[in-house]
């Protein structure tokens, strides 16, 4: 099981700030695939989307352990 | 409770990063605030709202800092943003920078203000008078490019 976070405009995809996702670990690519076919439309933003884990900005065949949080960060616009 | 360093949820108070920034070697000052506009895209701004990843932009901003002082050689940058709803007027961000000459603090401020922009793990949304809600396009963060 992970903890997904979603920031920005991918909190009205997902319609959530955060979910716990069935996944059982493997590569980020792996759960990224698995939360497209949850909410289909979060593919469309996946090609603009950073990962971070545990507060650090990963690549996506980074490995991800049960229990770990991944957020979902789309592209920023502060300042 | 102790204040968040770099993201805010009360107003910004430049006052504050004066008084800490201060430096006798630093002749120069430069001062960059971010200001909600009452206008975006031809459409009348109501006002904004900002979120983070707290503690990604916590760190992204503490290593700006760091950077922009050794890339320009500047004695002094501080970033903070502002997170929440913000009125029109509000500053949404400030940096402050002083350096023993204009020249480079002028420099290092647009340079912490732009780089700001394309990593800081911060969301616009923009609430609109005729009622309508938006994000911004945005700026992809430098990660994504390595996978496509």
């Amino acid at each position: 099981m992970i903890t997904v976070e979603f920031y920005g405009v991918l909190r009205e995809v997902a319609e959530t700030d955060r979910l716990q996702c069935d996944f059982s670990g493997g590569a980020v690519e792996e759960a990224l695939s698995l939360l497209c076919r949850q909410i289909p439309a979060l593919a469309a933003h996946l090609p603009r989307l950073a990962c971070a884990v545990d507060d650090e900005i990963v690549s996506r065949d980074a490995q991800l352990g049960s229990g770990a949080t991944l957020a979902l960060l789309p592209p920023v616009s502060g300042g | 409770m102790k204040k968040s360093k770099h993201l805010q949820s009360e107003p910004l108070d430049l006052a504050e990063l004066i008084a800490e920034t201060a430096d006798p070697s630093a002749g120069a000052l430069v001062v960059f605030s971010g200001t909600v506009r009452n206008h975006h895209a031809g459409k009348q701004v109501e006002y904004l709202n900002y979120t983070a990843h707290a503690a990604l932009c916590e760190k992204v901003l503490a290593e700006l800092e760091s950077e922009t002082r050794e890339r320009f050689g500047v004695s002094q940058c501080r970033i903070v943003h502002r997170e929440g709803d913000l009125r029109i007027g509000e500053d949404s961000v400030l940096v402050v920078v002083r350096s023993a000459h204009r020249k480079e603090a002028f420099a290092a401020a647009e340079y912490a203000i732009n780089t700001l922009k394309e990593r800081a793990p911060v969301w616009k949304r923009e609430h609109y008078a005729d009622g309508t809600v938006d994000y911004q396009e945005g700026v992809p963060l430098s990660a994504c490019k390595h996978d496509h």
